[in-house]
């Protein structure tokens, strides 16, 4: 790796660490003498000797194990208050003076120092005559003092400020210090003997490379930049911490359209492309506008109550506008003036107030006729519409229905075709389709239209056909009229990943959030 | 739209010649029928038939009959629409049924032994025809007897529901016509087409046997067909004159495509049926029509010559004499759905096969646009999603519940309802879009916060003032849902979002059920309330099972819309 390159991916430790090999000549150091020469912290020494050794640009030069010694938390109490055996001189001695005398059991109620450590300073003194037992097992300090009181008292003071090497100590007093060291089952002892490993390290040939780039204290390291720093420049002494960026960022939830509704934009878009005009209308129909005015007899099976919602109140529209009323009624009963036999049966005019939930789309298209609408002309809606079905898999509350009109004087099953054509392109990429003859009350031809779609092969896209006269001519209209709609929500189900047609319109967030699909 | 079921076999000997699957389901466009299943192993099809004005398609013997003409180019021939022989079988009609089930046609079958399969068949076009061409036996019913117990003339007549006494289908004791209504299953499934009639109808022969009680039920020893019989009385009632008619020939011919020979009947009325006081049936129901042949050719966008069209239609079942403009044509007498000249048409066009049409591109020029009301709500979408909020599209059928209840509004707030309720959880259309987005939070305690949602839709408002009864409004709703959502939250986003409305507004302090008190308001635009604004009662979110508050906005649109400043 460049030199440049592996500098610029050191922490500033590590930088830190490089400078002082190079301040030192690239002599070997140990951790202290870098502690002292970079001023970091013992820690931070350790960490970035780490991961330099693990960069391979500093490599143990030597490694001396050494023996220290040090006073525990008992040695600091000694230097107060005496060792044991320093304290039963002492205690015994001013007794004397005040013509007091102790016997060991008096000592040990004194709770000064453990009943184990007592007794050990006992046999000591005892053993190097600096006390004597007197009657009644009384105690009394001789003028002999003890050279191991003595002894541990200089080691005490020698100790007080600094831990030592071992090897410093006479070997008499090493082996005091052994002795008087904490050790497994002793616990309470004045002295501690540690055993370190001193590692000197020295800079490997590309870490000499590196450390002449390094100055110390020249870089600080910053996480984000600031306005501050920008403001006075101070960002050219900053080092930016580098990210790793290979982690996931934190999940946020955008703004974002509904994913069902995006398609339906798409859609909606595409129409207008294609010169459509959108038309809409009321969730609230009469039957006259939803089936009457489209010439399905009031007789047709599909307009029971097993089909339909009907409103519970008011259950009938106040007036249907007239002439479309009378003129309706006309081409029911027995054609009107359209050329037809109608269905030749009594209309009811009643009936056609009777209010329902609009149930097909169609019925938007059947107001545009009856408003005077433009020649040639192309509308469509988007119309939400409520069947009396089960919910299930494929039948939601109320659905979507694509679909419209065309009006010219250019119209005939031909250009139906050609428009048919259009959509299987524009609406499923399909280059090819098929027409299947089909029945719908109110078109007459009537053409189902299947697509070969780029991904699910033949589908069925949707249906049309030219619109009868029974139903153009009593809604004022005198030129041909294709009436078409189309089916797109399996498109859409496809695209979204759903196979329930009640997901399109989820209720669960989570599902909302995630939903996605490309419906180009 | 029926779905039929027929055995490829049996079809295969209607049709006279074999008829591999692929073969099949190429025939179909000619009778708008779809496959919908075939057993391999037993042969067995399933085709749903699309024309709802083509009864006689609902039967295999109809689909293989018009391929079979198709096949030879011409009509078939029905030497039992001869009117040269009298028939020597009568139906007499009694006075007074003009009053309850007027008209009644028959025909006698001879000649073909019923088997196990085509009494199947027999019976799925009588349910069929009854079902959905007679509205459930309303208009139209079918009976069909074992011709050699009869004695003729049978007689349609009326009598009081206590005074006739038979064995109807699947009893073994006589029961009055007052005891089938009540006891017997087809009383019970049909008797509302009789419902108070003093007298009902029945027939019955010379020598007092009764056939049946029309439209309930036929008698168990005479009206019961078993495979093995050659001798049938096939009679159909109704109330639509033609349809009755119509109904006796499709299954006179459908008999007679199975190979039996059909006697007609003179059916004798003491009034007027339209069709004269004595009728021969089966019978030709169809006048010939003059028809244009400009007509044909506009509707399918082709000159047509003359012949080719008689040619087309001729191999299509009808009678046609052309000339050069004009086309007399008749229907076959199977058939009854020629309304109008397009009718027609769409024959020519099936019967030429849809491919064979060269689609044409409409040429005219026409501009494309989204009403006001779409762009507005478009527009109004793109904001609030550059605001940070999720798009949510709901279902708008809701409960009474959820739109007065759990929002703590008064019961007798108006909502529109469903009469024909199908489940109480989709009453009602909603009346304003917060309780659908609660929907979503009651569902989403799991997806992380912060919640921001909008939805822009119809609802559904009660107004009698208008014609029909209620207004279809679009609206906004908002919803901020976390553990700090607040008042001010919300209200930042309606005072950015009608700042680009160009639109000044004030809030009113408003007291309402659905908000805490003193933290709620009407949204004033030029002293018009066009919304609401507030922080959701906890009671409110209790209701829903919602654990975090929830501060909402709902905005009118369709004002946007107008010119109003």
């Amino acid at each position: 790796m460049q030199t440049k390159a592996v500098f610029d991916s050191l922490h500033p430790l590590e930088i830190n660490l490089l400078a002082a090999f190079s301040q030192s000549a690239d002599k070997p150091l140990s951790d202290s003498s870098l502690h002292d020469i970079s001023q970091l912290e013992p820690a931070q020494v350790s960490m970035a000797l780490g991961w330099l050794q693990a960069k391979k640009l500093i490599r143990i030069h030597s490694e001396v194990i050494t023996a220290w010694v040090g006073l525990t938390e008992v040695g600091h109490r000694y230097l107060k208050i005496g060792s044991p055996p320093e304290w039963i001189v002492r205690t015994c001695r001013q007794g004397a003076e005040e013509g007091r005398s102790f016997t060991v059991k008096d000592l040990q109620g004194l709770n000064t120092f453990p009943p184990a450590e007592l007794s050990r300073a006992f046999g000591l003194l005892k053993k190097e005559g600096a006390i004597a037992l007197g009657a009644g097992g009384r105690i009394e300090a001789t003028e002999t003092l003890s050279p191991t009181v003595e002894k541990i008292y200089t080691l005490l003071q020698q100790l007080k400020k600094t831990r030592q090497e071992l090897l410093l100590f006479s070997p008499d007093q090493q082996a005091l210090l052994r002795q008087y060291a904490v050790k497994r089952g002793s616990a309470q002892e004045p002295f501690r003997i540690k055993e370190r490993i001193q590692r000197e390290y020295t800079p490997t040939k590309t870490g000499k490379a590196v450390a002449k780039r390094c100055h110390a204290g020249t870089v600080e390291e910053v996480s984000q930049l600031t306005t501050d720093m920008l403001k006075d420049g101070s960002w050219r002494n900053k080092r930016f911490r580098k990210y790793t960026i290979t982690l996931r960022p934190p999940r946020v939830a955008p703004g974002r359209r509904h994913p069902y509704r995006e398609f339906l934009d798409l859609v909606k878009h595409k129409l207008v492309a294609m010169g459509f005009q959108e038309m809409r209308g009321p969730l609230v129909e009469t039957e006259f506008w939803n089936m009457d005015a489209l010439y399905m007899p009031q007789f047709h099976p599909a307009r029971a109550i097993h089909d339909v919602y009907f409103v519970k109140t008011p259950t009938h529209a106040e007036t249907i506008a007239e002439p479309f009323l009378s003129q309706v009624a006309a081409a029911h009963e027995y054609g009107g003036p359209t050329g037809s036999s109608g269905w030749g049966y009594r209309y009811d005019k009643e009936r056609a107030r009777r209010l329902i939930l609009r149930s097909q789309g169609t019925a938007v298209s059947a107001r545009t006729l009856a408003s005077n609408p433009l020649v040639p002309g192309k509308y469509f809606s988007m119309a939400r519409c409520f069947r009396y079905d089960q919910v299930d898999a494929t039948h939601a509350t109320d659905f979507f229905q694509i679909e419209g009109i065309v009006l010219g004087e250019d119209i005939n099953f031909r250009t139906l075709l050609g428009l048919l054509t259009i959509f299987a392109k524009e609406m499923a990429q399909a280059e090819e389709s098929k027409f299947f003859p089909a029945y719908f009350p109110f078109t007459e031809p009537s053409v189902e239209l299947h697509v070969r779609h780029p991904k699910l092969g033949w589908m069925e896209l949707g249906g049309a056909g030219l619109f009868r006269p029974e139903v153009t001519q009593p809604l004022g209209v005198t030129v041909p009229v294709v009436a078409w709609g189309l089916g797109l929500d399996r498109m859409a189900m496809v695209a979204l990943e759903v196979h329930d047609i009640r997901e399109l319109f989820s209720v669960d967030l989570e599902k909302v959030r995630t939903l996605r699909g490309r419906f180009a | 739209m029926p779905t039929i079921s027929f055995f490829q076999k049996n079809f295969e000997q209607l049709l006279g010649q074999s008829a591999p699957l692929a073969q099949l389901e190429s025939w179909l466009p000619l009778v708008k029928g779809e496959l919908k299943d075939y057993t391999r192993a037993t042969g067995e099809i399933r085709v749903e038939l699309q024309d709802s004005n083509r009864p006689d398609l609902w039967s295999v013997e109809g689909i293989a009959r018009q391929i079979r003409i198709k096949l030879q180019g011409s009509p078939l021939a029905y030497p039992f629409l001869d009117t040269k022989t009298r028939p020597k079988r009568r139906i007499l009609v009694a006075e007074g049924l003009e009053r309850v089930r007027p008209y009644v046609a028959a025909c006698a079958a001879t000649g073909y032994t019923v088997t196990e399969e085509s009494l199947t068949q027999l019976i799925q076009v009588q349910e069929k025809l009854a079902d959905l061409y007679g509205h459930k036996r309303k208009t139209v019913s079918v009976g069909l007897y074992r011709l050699s117990r009869i004695q003729f003339p049978v007689t349609y007549g009326l009598v009081k529901p206590t005074e006739a006494r038979f064995t109807p289908l699947g009893f073994s004791e006589k029961l009055t016509l007052q005891d089938i209504l009540t006891v017997h299953p087809k009383g019970i499934e049909y008797g509302s087409i009789m419902a108070d009639q003093p007298l009902l109808p029945l027939l019955w022969d010379t020598e007092g046997q009764i056939l049946s009680f029309p439209p309930i039920i036929n008698s168990q020893d005479i009206g019961q067909v078993h495979a093995g019989d050659s001798a049938l009385l096939v009679e159909v009632t109704g109330t639509d004159m033609r349809m009755v008619l119509l109904t006796l020939n499709i299954f006179a011919t459908n008999l007679a495509d199975r190979g039996a020979a059909i006697d007609p009947i003179d059916v004798q009325y003491p009034y007027d049926t339209g069709w004269g006081k004595s009728i021969r049936t089966p019978c030709d129901i169809s006048d010939v029509q003059k028809i244009p042949l400009k007509a044909i050719d506009s509707a399918l966008g082709l000159p047509f010559d003359a012949e080719l069209v008689q040619q087309t239609l001729r191999a299509y079942g009808y009678e046609v004499k052309a000339s050069r403009h004009t086309l007399a044509v008749r229907l076959p007498h199977y058939r009854s759905d020629l309304m109008h000249p397009v009718d027609v048409a769409e024959d020519v066009a099936i019967s030429r096969g849809y491919d064979s049409f060269v689609p044409a591109m409409p040429a005219q020029f026409t501009v494309g646009s989204l009403s006001s009301l779409e762009m507005m709500s478009d527009y109004i979408r793109d904001h609030m999603i550059g605001q940070g909020f999720q798009e949510i599209f709901s279902n708008i059928l809701l409960s009474h519940e959820e739109l007065v209840e759990r929002m703590r509004l008064p019961a007798s707030d108006q909502v529109v309802e469903v009469d024909n309720v199908m489940s109480q959880s989709f009453s009602c259309l909603r009346s304003w879009i917060v309780p659908s987005l609660l929907r979503v939070e009651t569902a989403s305690p799991r997806a992380f916060y912060p919640h921001r949602l909008f939805e822009i839709g119809e609802v559904a408002i009660p107004d009698l003032s208008r014609e029909l009864g209620s207004r279809t409004e679009i609206r906004l709703g908002i919803v901020i849902a976390h553990p700090h959502a607040n008042f001010s939250e919300v209200h930042t986003c309606l005072d950015v979002l009608m700042f680009y409305l160009v639109k000044d507004y004030e809030l009113e302090p408003l007291s309402h059920g659905s908000f805490l008190d003193g933290r709620a308001g009407t949204i004033l635009c030029q002293g018009q309330s066009r919304g609401l604004i507030g922080e959701l009662h906890p009671e409110v979110l209790e209701n829903w099972g919602i654990s975090v508050p929830i501060s909402v906005c709902e905005l009118d649109v369709d004002w946007l819309c107008s010119d109003s400043p």
